[in-house]
């Protein structure tokens, strides 16, 4: 949600997210875990097609 | 019924899409990269497909699995044309090939789920098996898969027979009883990565791959139907491809039932939510009306990307689903075989 709101000023202190909880952490995991499910056949990587050699 | 007014779930599905399919498929895709690489002296490179004349011409048609090859049976008109140019099939769409006379020029498969050797044949499908898991049962696909077994034994026996015949680009993120029956029959296989990541990113797993197996890296797109695509453009060279089978999505009056992530979904949601998952799109090509999931939607969306910069013209010649945009046409079967074939 933090990066759907906007807001109208710029605050004087720099204001940092609270960390997250170890319930937050439980919460985004099972989330992940019942998601996961409907993902795609395989990965797509953006602006990319095909690489014959890697420069190493 | 799909909720047109909202479909902000399904949206929100789309945009996490990315964390979900590596959520889904990255760890059995490495695991299978490492099982594969047993077996690599079984095939060769992609690279080696460079040297082979696939199709004449600098043309190709993409023949996918969508509902719209079932409505449409592209292949009736691509036989009676006499067209000569590549013809590059998705796994799910080589036994439509096959049993209609047609040897695809090549054949793309890299789905690392253990469901696809369905399209390849299973010698050890148990009825266990088939009663545990309805998912080709149920979807909207060739009315005959219902009839598993007997399908099973149809394949079996055209991959036995056609096997060698049958040059397929093998993804090494791909299961072992598919790249078992790959190798089983006589297939030519050709071996390829597909990036699970940025490979030019630090700490790229892709990269890591690739130190590892050296083999070409492939942008799937996301699914092995854009798979065909890149295939065709990027690695044999074609500046025209064809689409087909490339929905993308469902006609509407399709039951969710028969939808692929129906039952997925329905946990995710419940059931009386279905219709604000499913998302609505108006085709104004036909002036009808698809539904399409969040993964479909995602495809789509990858695909309208890659297309802006490639190095092809990309005509979809589906004649149905939701693939459409700037830089993908959408136009009949027939004008595309008229402008590629002698007259």
């Amino acid at each position: 949600m933090a990066d759907i709101l906007k807001g109208n000023f710029d605050t004087k202190k720099k204001v940092e997210p609270a960390a997250k909880t170890t319930e937050d952490e439980l919460e985004e995991k099972f989330e992940r875990e019942a998601m996961k499910r409907l993902g795609g056949s395989i990965a797509f990587v953006s602006k990319k097609k095909v690489k014959w050699d890697l420069d190493d | 019924m799909v909720d047109s007014k909202s479909s902000s779930l399904g949206e929100a599905l789309v945009a996490r899409m990315e964390q979900m399919t590596w959520d889904r498929i990255g760890e059995l895709s490495q695991k299978n990269i490492r099982r594969n690489a047993l077996v690599r002296d079984q095939g060769e490179s992609l690279r080696a497909l460079r040297d082979v004349a696939v199709g004449d011409g600098d043309s190709a048609i993409v023949i996918a699995a969508g509902p719209s090859i079932h409505r449409h049976d592209p292949i009736a008109a691509i036989k009676n044309s006499g067209y000569r140019g590549a013809i590059v099939a998705t796994e799910s769409a080589m036994v439509y090939c096959l049993r209609n006379g047609v040897v695809p020029d090549l054949v793309v498969t890299v789905d690392p789920h253990d469901r696809i050797k369905r399209w390849f044949g299973d010698p050890d499908l148990s009825q266990e098996e088939l009663d545990a898991d309805d998912y080709y049962r149920r979807q909207d696909m060739d009315e005959s898969v219902r009839r598993e077994r007997e399908f099973n034994e149809e394949v079996i026996g055209l991959l036995d027979r056609h096997g060698p015949d049958i040059r397929i680009a093998v993804s090494t993120t791909a299961g072992e009883n598919v790249v078992r029956r790959c190798i089983d029959t006589g297939m030519q296989i050709y071996w390829w990565n597909p990036m699970l990541d940025d490979p030019d990113a630090e700490d790229s797993v892709t990269r890591a791959i690739w130190r590892e197996n050296r083999l070409p890296l492939v942008n799937a797109g996301g699914n092995v139907g854009t798979s065909c695509w890149m295939m065709a453009h990027a690695v044999l060279g074609k500046k025209r491809v064809a689409l087909t089978g490339m929905d993308f999505s469902y006609y509407g009056g399709t039951d969710f039932l028969r939808t692929q992530y129906y039952y997925e979904i329905r946990d995710l949601v419940g059931e009386d939510r279905l219709g604000e998952v499913f998302m609505a799109i108006h085709n104004p090509y036909l002036d009808r009306e698809f539904f399409t999931d969040p993964a479909y939607k995602w495809y789509c969306e990858c695909f309208l990307e890659l297309a802006a910069d490639a190095d092809c013209e990309t005509v979809n010649c589906t004649e149905g689903g939701i693939l459409f945009g700037d830089h993908v046409a959408f136009r009949p079967l027939a004008d595309f075989l008229a402008e590629t074939t002698d007259a």
